[in-house]
Protein backbone atom coordinates (compact mmCIF):
# COMPACT_ATOMS: atom_id res chain seq x y z
CA UNK A 1 0.00 0.00 0.00
CA UNK A 2 2.87 2.88 0.96
CA UNK A 3 4.16 1.31 -1.95
CA UNK A 4 1.64 2.21 -4.19
CA UNK A 5 0.98 5.45 -2.79
CA UNK A 6 4.91 6.46 -3.80
CA UNK A 7 4.64 5.50 -6.89
CA UNK A 8 1.14 7.39 -7.53
CA UNK A 9 3.03 10.57 -6.04
CA UNK A 10 6.08 9.76 -8.31
CA UNK A 11 3.56 9.72 -11.22
CA UNK A 12 2.22 12.48 -10.50
CA UNK A 13 5.83 14.13 -9.81
CA UNK A 14 6.39 13.42 -13.84
CA UNK A 15 3.06 14.54 -15.69
CA UNK A 16 3.06 18.00 -13.93
CA UNK A 17 2.53 20.65 -16.06
CA UNK A 18 4.74 23.83 -15.54
CA UNK A 19 1.02 26.10 -16.51
CA UNK A 20 -0.94 24.62 -13.92
CA UNK A 21 0.00 24.23 -10.41
CA UNK A 22 -3.06 22.90 -8.41
CA UNK A 23 -2.82 19.74 -6.42
CA UNK A 24 -4.93 17.62 -8.60
CA UNK A 25 -3.76 14.42 -9.75
CA UNK A 26 -3.51 14.45 -13.31
CA UNK A 27 -5.71 12.10 -15.57
CA UNK A 28 -8.54 12.36 -12.40
CA UNK A 29 -11.75 12.98 -12.88
CA UNK A 30 -14.58 13.47 -10.02
CA UNK A 31 -15.49 10.12 -8.76
CA UNK A 32 -18.44 9.32 -7.03
CA UNK A 33 -19.44 6.09 -5.66
CA UNK A 34 -23.00 5.58 -6.30
CA UNK A 35 -24.70 3.72 -9.39
CA UNK A 36 -23.87 6.76 -11.44
CA UNK A 37 -20.25 6.11 -11.12
CA UNK A 38 -20.92 2.85 -13.27
CA UNK A 39 -22.17 5.66 -16.33
CA UNK A 40 -20.90 8.74 -15.31
CA UNK A 41 -17.65 10.51 -14.08
CA UNK A 42 -19.74 12.76 -11.66
CA UNK A 43 -23.14 13.76 -11.54
CA UNK A 44 -25.59 11.77 -13.89
CA UNK A 45 -26.60 13.89 -17.13
CA UNK A 46 -30.09 16.05 -16.66
CA UNK A 47 -33.27 13.63 -17.11
CA UNK A 48 -31.13 10.44 -17.66
CA UNK A 49 -32.07 6.89 -17.35
CA UNK A 50 -28.74 4.66 -17.47
CA UNK A 51 -30.95 1.23 -17.94
CA UNK A 52 -32.34 2.62 -21.00
CA UNK A 53 -28.47 2.42 -22.68
CA UNK A 54 -28.35 -1.27 -24.98
CA UNK A 55 -25.85 0.41 -27.14
CA UNK A 56 -22.24 0.25 -26.97
CA UNK A 57 -20.12 3.72 -27.30
CA UNK A 58 -16.47 2.92 -28.22
CA UNK A 59 -13.77 5.99 -28.35
CA UNK A 60 -10.63 6.44 -30.48
CA UNK A 61 -8.77 8.70 -29.01
CA UNK A 62 -5.33 9.94 -30.18
CA UNK A 63 -3.16 12.75 -31.90
CA UNK A 64 -3.35 14.44 -35.51
CA UNK A 65 -2.25 11.86 -37.61
CA UNK A 66 -2.36 8.78 -35.22
CA UNK A 67 -4.91 7.18 -37.44
CA UNK A 68 -8.09 7.66 -35.89
CA UNK A 69 -10.17 8.50 -38.59
CA UNK A 70 -8.95 5.68 -40.85
CA UNK A 71 -9.42 2.98 -38.58
CA UNK A 72 -13.03 4.88 -37.90
CA UNK A 73 -14.21 4.21 -41.24
CA UNK A 74 -13.05 0.77 -41.36
CA UNK A 75 -14.81 -0.40 -37.86
CA UNK A 76 -17.68 1.60 -39.27
CA UNK A 77 -17.69 -1.04 -42.60
CA UNK A 78 -16.85 -4.13 -40.64
CA UNK A 79 -19.16 -3.56 -38.03
CA UNK A 80 -22.39 -2.68 -40.64
CA UNK A 81 -20.88 -5.93 -42.52
CA UNK A 82 -21.47 -7.57 -39.15
CA UNK A 83 -24.83 -6.52 -38.86
CA UNK A 84 -24.87 -3.79 -36.54
CA UNK A 85 -26.18 -0.19 -36.52
CA UNK A 86 -23.41 2.22 -36.55
CA UNK A 87 -23.24 6.26 -35.69
CA UNK A 88 -20.18 7.96 -35.45
CA UNK A 89 -19.12 11.11 -33.12
CA UNK A 90 -16.66 13.88 -33.70
CA UNK A 91 -15.22 17.28 -32.70
CA UNK A 92 -17.49 20.70 -33.52
CA UNK A 93 -20.01 18.38 -35.23
CA UNK A 94 -23.07 19.63 -33.34
CA UNK A 95 -26.28 21.30 -35.18
CA UNK A 96 -26.20 23.61 -32.18
CA UNK A 97 -21.98 25.39 -32.40
CA UNK A 98 -20.59 23.54 -34.30
CA UNK A 99 -20.14 26.18 -37.28
CA UNK A 100 -19.52 28.75 -34.76
CA UNK A 101 -16.45 26.96 -33.28
CA UNK A 102 -15.28 26.56 -37.02
CA UNK A 103 -15.65 30.35 -37.12
CA UNK A 104 -14.08 30.92 -34.41
CA UNK A 105 -10.92 29.32 -34.79
CA UNK A 106 -10.53 30.44 -38.25
CA UNK A 107 -11.30 34.48 -36.74
CA UNK A 108 -9.06 33.56 -33.92
CA UNK A 109 -10.54 36.00 -32.13
CA UNK A 110 -11.37 33.85 -28.91
CA UNK A 111 -10.46 33.60 -25.64
CA UNK A 112 -8.93 29.73 -24.40
CA UNK A 113 -11.92 29.68 -21.68
CA UNK A 114 -14.56 30.97 -24.43
CA UNK A 115 -13.62 28.71 -26.60
CA UNK A 116 -12.87 25.52 -24.18
CA UNK A 117 -16.73 25.88 -22.93
CA UNK A 118 -17.59 26.23 -27.08
CA UNK A 119 -16.30 23.47 -27.74
CA UNK A 120 -18.27 21.78 -24.12
CA UNK A 121 -21.27 22.79 -25.50
CA UNK A 122 -20.52 21.14 -28.86
CA UNK A 123 -19.62 17.62 -26.67
CA UNK A 124 -22.79 17.73 -24.17
CA UNK A 125 -25.01 19.02 -27.51
CA UNK A 126 -23.75 15.88 -29.49
CA UNK A 127 -24.32 13.52 -26.20
CA UNK A 128 -27.84 14.58 -25.66
CA UNK A 129 -29.05 14.60 -29.24
CA UNK A 130 -27.16 12.02 -31.15
CA UNK A 131 -25.29 9.96 -29.18
CA UNK A 132 -27.51 9.27 -26.17
CA UNK A 133 -30.12 8.73 -28.39
CA UNK A 134 -28.06 6.31 -30.51
CA UNK A 135 -27.28 4.39 -27.44
CA UNK A 136 -30.67 3.81 -26.22
CA UNK A 137 -31.81 2.25 -29.87
CA UNK A 138 -28.93 0.12 -29.37
CA UNK A 139 -27.05 0.95 -31.90
CA UNK A 140 -23.12 1.52 -31.73
CA UNK A 141 -21.55 4.44 -31.21
CA UNK A 142 -17.62 5.01 -32.71
CA UNK A 143 -16.42 8.39 -31.00
CA UNK A 144 -13.83 10.42 -32.79
CA UNK A 145 -12.39 12.29 -29.75
CA UNK A 146 -14.09 12.53 -26.79
CA UNK A 147 -13.67 14.53 -23.87
CA UNK A 148 -9.93 13.34 -23.30
CA UNK A 149 -8.91 15.40 -25.93
CA UNK A 150 -10.88 18.07 -24.75
CA UNK A 151 -9.34 18.34 -21.26
CA UNK A 152 -5.84 17.67 -22.46
CA UNK A 153 -6.03 20.51 -24.81
CA UNK A 154 -7.61 22.80 -22.32
CA UNK A 155 -5.07 21.98 -19.41
CA UNK A 156 -2.12 22.60 -21.86
CA UNK A 157 -3.07 26.15 -22.19
CA UNK A 158 -3.23 26.61 -18.39
CA UNK A 159 -6.84 26.37 -17.16
CA UNK A 160 -7.45 24.24 -13.92
CA UNK A 161 -7.27 20.16 -14.29
CA UNK A 162 -10.41 19.92 -11.74
CA UNK A 163 -12.18 22.30 -13.44
CA UNK A 164 -11.92 20.45 -16.01
CA UNK A 165 -13.05 17.87 -14.96
CA UNK A 166 -16.00 19.01 -13.23
CA UNK A 167 -17.56 20.45 -16.75
CA UNK A 168 -17.14 16.77 -17.92
CA UNK A 169 -18.39 15.24 -14.70
CA UNK A 170 -21.59 14.40 -17.04
CA UNK A 171 -20.42 12.84 -19.48
CA UNK A 172 -21.30 9.43 -20.42
CA UNK A 173 -17.97 6.74 -19.54
CA UNK A 174 -17.50 4.57 -22.49
CA UNK A 175 -17.39 0.91 -22.80
CA UNK A 176 -14.24 1.06 -24.57
CA UNK A 177 -11.97 3.61 -24.80
CA UNK A 178 -8.99 2.71 -27.25
CA UNK A 179 -5.36 5.22 -27.37
CA UNK A 180 -4.10 5.20 -30.76
CA UNK A 181 -0.36 5.95 -29.48
CA UNK A 182 2.44 7.73 -32.51
CA UNK A 183 5.44 9.72 -31.56
CA UNK A 184 4.68 13.61 -32.60
CA UNK A 185 7.81 13.03 -35.13
CA UNK A 186 5.34 10.39 -37.17
CA UNK A 187 2.37 12.54 -36.62
CA UNK A 188 4.50 15.20 -38.38
CA UNK A 189 4.90 13.32 -41.39
CA UNK A 190 1.29 12.03 -42.11
CA UNK A 191 -0.22 15.42 -41.20
CA UNK A 192 2.10 17.20 -43.91
CA UNK A 193 1.28 14.57 -45.97
CA UNK A 194 -2.46 14.87 -45.76
CA UNK A 195 -2.48 18.25 -46.77
CA UNK A 196 0.44 19.61 -47.39
CA UNK A 197 0.95 21.60 -44.63
CA UNK A 198 0.78 22.00 -40.53
CA UNK A 199 -2.42 23.61 -39.62
CA UNK A 200 -2.13 27.18 -36.53
CA UNK A 201 -4.05 25.09 -34.07
CA UNK A 202 -2.50 21.63 -34.44
CA UNK A 203 0.96 23.08 -34.18
CA UNK A 204 -0.58 24.80 -30.60
CA UNK A 205 0.72 28.32 -32.44
CA UNK A 206 -1.52 30.71 -30.14
CA UNK A 207 0.79 28.93 -27.25
CA UNK A 208 3.75 30.66 -28.56
CA UNK A 209 6.11 27.66 -28.15
CA UNK A 210 8.62 28.28 -30.84
CA UNK A 211 8.48 30.60 -34.15
CA UNK A 212 9.45 27.48 -35.50
CA UNK A 213 6.38 25.53 -36.92
CA UNK A 214 8.51 22.10 -36.79
CA UNK A 215 9.03 22.50 -32.91
CA UNK A 216 6.11 24.08 -32.35
CA UNK A 217 3.94 21.01 -33.35
CA UNK A 218 6.33 18.80 -31.97
CA UNK A 219 5.94 20.82 -28.43
CA UNK A 220 2.63 20.92 -28.38
CA UNK A 221 1.46 17.02 -29.36
CA UNK A 222 4.10 16.14 -26.63
CA UNK A 223 2.68 18.45 -24.04
CA UNK A 224 -0.75 16.60 -25.25
CA UNK A 225 0.57 13.14 -25.37
CA UNK A 226 1.86 13.98 -21.31
CA UNK A 227 -1.57 14.37 -20.53
CA UNK A 228 -2.86 11.71 -22.08
CA UNK A 229 -0.13 9.12 -20.56
CA UNK A 230 -1.99 10.24 -17.43
CA UNK A 231 -5.38 9.52 -18.66
CA UNK A 232 -4.63 6.11 -20.16
CA UNK A 233 -3.52 5.18 -16.33
CA UNK A 234 -6.74 6.49 -14.54
CA UNK A 235 -9.56 5.19 -16.93
CA UNK A 236 -8.31 1.81 -18.43
CA UNK A 237 -7.62 3.20 -21.95
CA UNK A 238 -6.72 0.28 -24.51
CA UNK A 239 -3.33 1.35 -25.77
CA UNK A 240 -2.24 0.96 -29.46
CA UNK A 241 0.77 1.12 -31.18
CA UNK A 242 -0.65 3.51 -33.77
CA UNK A 243 2.61 3.71 -35.95
CA UNK A 244 1.67 0.13 -36.54
CA UNK A 245 0.91 -1.00 -40.24
CA UNK A 246 -3.28 -0.07 -40.49
CA UNK A 247 -4.23 -4.04 -41.24
CA UNK A 248 -2.56 -4.31 -37.47
CA UNK A 249 -4.22 -1.73 -35.82
CA UNK A 250 -7.35 -2.89 -37.30
CA UNK A 251 -6.90 -6.32 -36.20
CA UNK A 252 -6.24 -5.52 -32.35
CA UNK A 253 -9.24 -3.34 -32.59
CA UNK A 254 -11.60 -5.46 -34.10
CA UNK A 255 -10.47 -8.25 -31.97
CA UNK A 256 -11.40 -6.38 -28.35
CA UNK A 257 -14.70 -5.26 -29.57
CA UNK A 258 -15.89 -8.18 -30.90
CA UNK A 259 -15.56 -9.34 -27.48
CA UNK A 260 -16.87 -6.29 -26.25
CA UNK A 261 -20.12 -7.66 -28.34
CA UNK A 262 -19.45 -11.00 -27.79
CA UNK A 263 -19.41 -11.74 -31.45
CA UNK A 264 -16.87 -14.45 -33.11
CA UNK A 265 -16.14 -13.76 -35.97
CA UNK A 266 -13.34 -10.82 -36.78
CA UNK A 267 -12.72 -12.17 -40.20
CA UNK A 268 -12.61 -8.10 -42.25
CA UNK A 269 -11.16 -7.10 -45.78
CA UNK A 270 -12.10 -4.14 -46.86
CA UNK A 271 -14.45 -3.16 -49.72
CA UNK A 272 -13.16 -1.27 -52.73
CA UNK A 273 -14.49 1.45 -51.56
CA UNK A 274 -11.97 1.25 -48.61
CA UNK A 275 -9.34 -0.51 -50.45
CA UNK A 276 -7.01 2.53 -50.44
CA UNK A 277 -6.90 2.95 -46.68
CA UNK A 278 -5.42 -0.68 -46.08
CA UNK A 279 -1.86 0.09 -46.21
CA UNK B 1 -8.00 31.33 -13.25
CA UNK B 2 -8.73 32.15 -9.82
CA UNK B 3 -9.27 35.37 -8.57
CA UNK B 4 -6.40 37.52 -8.86
CA UNK B 5 -5.96 40.77 -6.60
CA UNK B 6 -8.01 44.06 -8.59
CA UNK B 7 -8.02 47.62 -7.48
CA UNK B 8 -11.17 47.92 -9.53
CA UNK B 9 -15.05 46.86 -7.74
CA UNK B 10 -18.04 45.15 -8.86
CA UNK B 11 -21.56 46.15 -8.30
CA UNK B 12 -24.43 43.34 -9.53
CA UNK B 13 -28.07 43.24 -9.84
CA UNK B 14 -29.97 39.99 -9.34
CA UNK B 15 -33.57 39.63 -9.43
CA UNK B 16 -36.65 37.75 -10.90
CA UNK B 17 -38.13 38.95 -14.10
CA UNK B 18 -40.23 42.12 -13.41
CA UNK B 19 -38.07 42.65 -9.82
CA UNK B 20 -37.15 46.29 -10.97
CA UNK B 21 -33.73 45.40 -10.84
CA UNK B 22 -32.43 46.79 -14.24
CA UNK B 23 -33.86 50.06 -13.45
CA UNK B 24 -32.58 50.49 -10.07
CA UNK B 25 -29.07 49.86 -12.07
CA UNK B 26 -29.85 52.15 -14.31
CA UNK B 27 -30.49 55.11 -12.37
CA UNK B 28 -27.53 54.27 -9.93
CA UNK B 29 -25.42 54.21 -13.03
CA UNK B 30 -26.72 57.70 -14.18
CA UNK B 31 -25.84 58.80 -10.75
CA UNK B 32 -22.60 57.50 -11.40
CA UNK B 33 -22.04 59.10 -15.22
CA UNK B 34 -23.11 62.24 -13.93
CA UNK B 35 -20.98 62.92 -11.37
CA UNK B 36 -17.64 61.87 -14.19
CA UNK B 37 -17.24 58.48 -11.94
CA UNK B 38 -15.08 55.89 -13.92
CA UNK B 39 -16.97 53.12 -15.05
CA UNK B 40 -18.21 50.28 -17.24
CA UNK B 41 -22.06 48.94 -17.81
CA UNK B 42 -22.36 45.28 -18.89
CA UNK B 43 -25.29 42.92 -18.96
CA UNK B 44 -25.88 38.94 -19.11
CA UNK B 45 -26.19 37.73 -22.36
CA UNK B 46 -25.15 40.51 -24.61
CA UNK B 47 -22.02 39.54 -26.54
CA UNK B 48 -22.09 38.43 -30.58
CA UNK B 49 -20.05 35.46 -29.94
CA UNK B 50 -22.85 32.94 -29.24
CA UNK B 51 -25.81 35.01 -30.92
CA UNK B 52 -26.50 32.87 -33.88
CA UNK B 53 -26.09 29.60 -31.59
CA UNK B 54 -28.41 31.10 -29.06
CA UNK B 55 -31.29 31.89 -32.12
CA UNK B 56 -30.54 28.50 -33.57
CA UNK B 57 -30.90 26.76 -30.51
CA UNK B 58 -33.96 28.61 -29.24
CA UNK B 59 -35.32 28.40 -32.92
CA UNK B 60 -35.06 25.05 -33.10
CA UNK B 61 -35.60 23.98 -29.78
CA UNK B 62 -32.31 22.22 -29.40
CA UNK B 63 -31.61 23.71 -26.22
CA UNK B 64 -31.66 21.23 -22.96
CA UNK B 65 -30.26 21.94 -19.49
CA UNK B 66 -26.64 21.56 -20.01
CA UNK B 67 -26.12 23.14 -23.09
CA UNK B 68 -28.60 26.18 -22.17
CA UNK B 69 -26.07 26.71 -19.32
CA UNK B 70 -22.93 25.51 -21.03
CA UNK B 71 -23.70 28.86 -24.04
CA UNK B 72 -24.66 30.96 -21.26
CA UNK B 73 -21.24 30.28 -19.89
CA UNK B 74 -19.23 30.23 -22.51
CA UNK B 75 -20.93 33.51 -23.57
CA UNK B 76 -19.89 35.06 -20.25
CA UNK B 77 -16.37 33.95 -20.04
CA UNK B 78 -16.07 35.99 -23.58
CA UNK B 79 -17.42 39.46 -21.34
CA UNK B 80 -15.36 38.64 -18.51
CA UNK B 81 -12.37 37.99 -20.09
CA UNK B 82 -12.58 40.83 -22.35
CA UNK B 83 -14.14 43.30 -20.58
CA UNK B 84 -15.03 42.66 -16.92
CA UNK B 85 -11.66 41.28 -15.82
CA UNK B 86 -9.28 43.73 -17.89
CA UNK B 87 -11.24 46.55 -16.36
CA UNK B 88 -11.42 45.66 -12.82
CA UNK B 89 -7.33 45.07 -13.33
CA UNK B 90 -7.83 48.45 -14.61
CA UNK B 91 -9.02 50.08 -11.69
CA UNK B 92 -12.75 50.54 -12.77
CA UNK B 93 -15.90 50.84 -11.49
CA UNK B 94 -18.22 47.55 -13.37
CA UNK B 95 -22.16 47.58 -12.91
CA UNK B 96 -23.60 44.39 -14.10
CA UNK B 97 -27.04 43.71 -14.76
CA UNK B 98 -27.22 39.91 -13.83
CA UNK B 99 -24.49 37.51 -13.16
CA UNK B 100 -23.59 34.30 -12.34
CA UNK B 101 -26.55 34.22 -9.74
CA UNK B 102 -28.74 34.60 -12.63
CA UNK B 103 -27.47 30.82 -14.06
CA UNK B 104 -27.20 29.30 -10.43
CA UNK B 105 -30.59 29.98 -10.01
CA UNK B 106 -32.08 29.68 -13.72
CA UNK B 107 -30.73 26.73 -15.02
CA UNK B 108 -30.71 25.10 -11.31
CA UNK B 109 -34.66 25.35 -11.83
CA UNK B 110 -34.30 23.48 -15.00
CA UNK B 111 -32.09 20.99 -13.00
CA UNK B 112 -28.22 21.22 -13.43
CA UNK B 113 -26.77 20.15 -10.65
CA UNK B 114 -25.51 22.75 -8.07
CA UNK B 115 -22.48 21.35 -7.65
CA UNK B 116 -21.74 21.30 -11.85
CA UNK B 117 -23.21 25.00 -12.10
CA UNK B 118 -19.98 26.33 -9.32
CA UNK B 119 -17.82 25.03 -10.69
CA UNK B 120 -18.30 26.40 -13.92
CA UNK B 121 -18.47 29.88 -13.15
CA UNK B 122 -15.90 29.29 -10.75
CA UNK B 123 -13.55 31.68 -12.99
CA UNK B 124 -15.82 34.50 -12.18
CA UNK B 125 -14.73 37.45 -10.02
CA UNK B 126 -16.92 37.87 -6.78
CA UNK B 127 -18.50 40.60 -6.05
CA UNK B 128 -17.98 43.61 -4.16
CA UNK B 129 -21.62 43.99 -3.24
CA UNK B 130 -24.67 42.05 -4.81
CA UNK B 131 -28.29 43.97 -5.00
CA UNK B 132 -30.86 41.26 -4.62
CA UNK B 133 -34.59 42.50 -5.78
CA UNK B 134 -37.24 41.01 -4.18
CA UNK B 135 -40.80 41.24 -5.19
CA UNK B 136 -43.98 39.16 -3.92
CA UNK B 137 -44.29 36.47 -6.86
CA UNK B 138 -47.59 38.23 -8.32
CA UNK B 139 -46.32 41.42 -8.71
CA UNK B 140 -43.05 40.04 -10.30
CA UNK B 141 -45.37 38.08 -12.69
CA UNK B 142 -48.06 40.92 -13.22
CA UNK B 143 -45.42 43.62 -14.01
CA UNK B 144 -43.85 41.11 -16.98
CA UNK B 145 -47.15 40.02 -17.96
CA UNK B 146 -49.12 43.53 -18.44
CA UNK B 147 -45.80 44.45 -20.81
CA UNK B 148 -45.61 41.60 -22.83
CA UNK B 149 -47.80 40.55 -25.58
CA UNK B 150 -46.33 36.77 -25.51
CA UNK B 151 -44.20 34.78 -23.45
CA UNK B 152 -41.01 32.87 -25.42
CA UNK B 153 -40.63 29.86 -25.09
CA UNK B 154 -37.43 29.24 -23.13
CA UNK B 155 -38.17 32.56 -21.06
CA UNK B 156 -41.89 30.81 -19.89
CA UNK B 157 -39.89 27.66 -19.07
CA UNK B 158 -42.08 25.91 -21.52
CA UNK B 159 -38.85 23.79 -21.96
CA UNK B 160 -39.21 22.32 -18.22
CA UNK B 161 -42.82 20.69 -19.07
CA UNK B 162 -44.83 22.47 -15.42
CA UNK B 163 -47.44 23.25 -17.69
CA UNK B 164 -49.16 23.86 -21.41
CA UNK B 165 -50.12 27.29 -20.90
CA UNK B 166 -47.16 29.54 -20.59
CA UNK B 167 -48.18 32.10 -18.37
CA UNK B 168 -49.12 29.57 -16.02
CA UNK B 169 -45.43 27.73 -16.91
CA UNK B 170 -43.99 31.14 -16.34
CA UNK B 171 -45.32 31.74 -13.38
CA UNK B 172 -44.36 28.05 -11.96
CA UNK B 173 -40.79 29.03 -13.27
CA UNK B 174 -40.53 31.96 -11.65
CA UNK B 175 -41.22 30.40 -8.27
CA UNK B 176 -38.46 27.85 -8.78
CA UNK B 177 -35.66 30.61 -9.64
CA UNK B 178 -37.29 32.68 -6.57
CA UNK B 179 -36.24 30.04 -4.31
CA UNK B 180 -32.79 29.47 -6.11
CA UNK B 181 -32.23 33.00 -5.22
CA UNK B 182 -33.78 32.97 -1.78
CA UNK B 183 -31.22 29.94 -0.87
CA UNK B 184 -28.25 32.16 -2.32
CA UNK B 185 -29.04 35.43 0.06
CA UNK B 186 -26.94 33.99 2.89
CA UNK B 187 -24.31 32.06 1.28
CA UNK B 188 -23.49 34.47 -1.51
CA UNK B 189 -23.71 37.78 0.99
CA UNK B 190 -26.85 39.57 -0.86
CA UNK B 191 -28.08 43.00 0.01
CA UNK B 192 -31.97 41.97 0.17
CA UNK B 193 -34.17 45.16 -1.35
CA UNK B 194 -37.86 45.40 -1.43
CA UNK B 195 -38.66 45.51 -4.76
CA UNK B 196 -42.09 46.71 -3.98
CA UNK B 197 -40.59 50.28 -3.04
CA UNK B 198 -41.24 53.30 -5.01
CA UNK B 199 -38.62 53.67 -7.23
CA UNK B 200 -36.94 57.20 -6.00
CA UNK B 201 -36.75 55.50 -2.16
CA UNK B 202 -35.22 52.10 -3.64
CA UNK B 203 -32.87 54.00 -5.08
CA UNK B 204 -31.90 56.28 -2.12
CA UNK B 205 -31.17 52.98 -0.39
CA UNK B 206 -29.15 51.55 -3.12
CA UNK B 207 -26.72 54.65 -3.52
CA UNK B 208 -26.46 54.47 0.51
CA UNK B 209 -24.94 50.82 0.98
CA UNK B 210 -23.11 51.27 -2.50
CA UNK B 211 -21.36 54.80 -1.17
CA UNK B 212 -20.88 52.63 2.53
CA UNK B 213 -19.49 49.49 1.25
CA UNK B 214 -17.03 50.74 -1.70
CA UNK B 215 -15.05 53.76 -1.47
CA UNK B 216 -16.32 55.17 -4.72
CA UNK B 217 -13.64 58.33 -4.53
CA UNK B 218 -11.68 56.10 -5.55
CA UNK B 219 -13.52 56.04 -9.12
CA UNK B 220 -14.06 60.00 -9.58
CA UNK B 221 -12.94 62.48 -11.86
CA UNK B 222 -9.20 63.63 -11.31
CA UNK B 223 -10.12 67.26 -10.19
CA UNK B 224 -12.67 65.99 -7.62
CA UNK B 225 -10.08 64.12 -6.09
CA UNK B 226 -7.71 67.28 -6.12
CA UNK B 227 -10.57 69.25 -3.69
Amino acid sequence: MPDQEKERLQERERVATPTDHSEIVPGRLPAISEDESKHFYGEPLVGFDPHEITGTLIVIEGMDGSGRSTQISLLQEWLESEGFAVQTSGLRRSTLVGRDIDELLAKNAVTRLTLALMYCTDFFDQLEHRIVPALKSGTIVLADRYIFTLIARSVVRGINRDYLSGLYAMALRPHLTFWLNVRPETAFGREFRKAQAISYWEAGRDMSLSHDLYWSFIRYQTMIKREFEAFAKRHDFLELDGEAPVSTVNKLLRQRIAEQLGIRSTKYTPSSALAHLWR
Amino acid sequence: MPNRAYPGALIVVEGTDGSGKSTQLYLLKRWLEIGGYRLHFTEWNSSPLVKSATRRGKQRRLLTPPTFSLLHAADFADRCERQIMPLLQGDYLVLADRYIYTAFARDGARGCPEKWLRNLYRFAPVPDITFYFRAPLDVAVHRILSGRPKLKYYEAGMDLGLSYDRPESFRLFQARIMDGYDKMVESDNFVVLDGTLPVNKLQKQMREIAASKIDLKRFAPRAAEAE
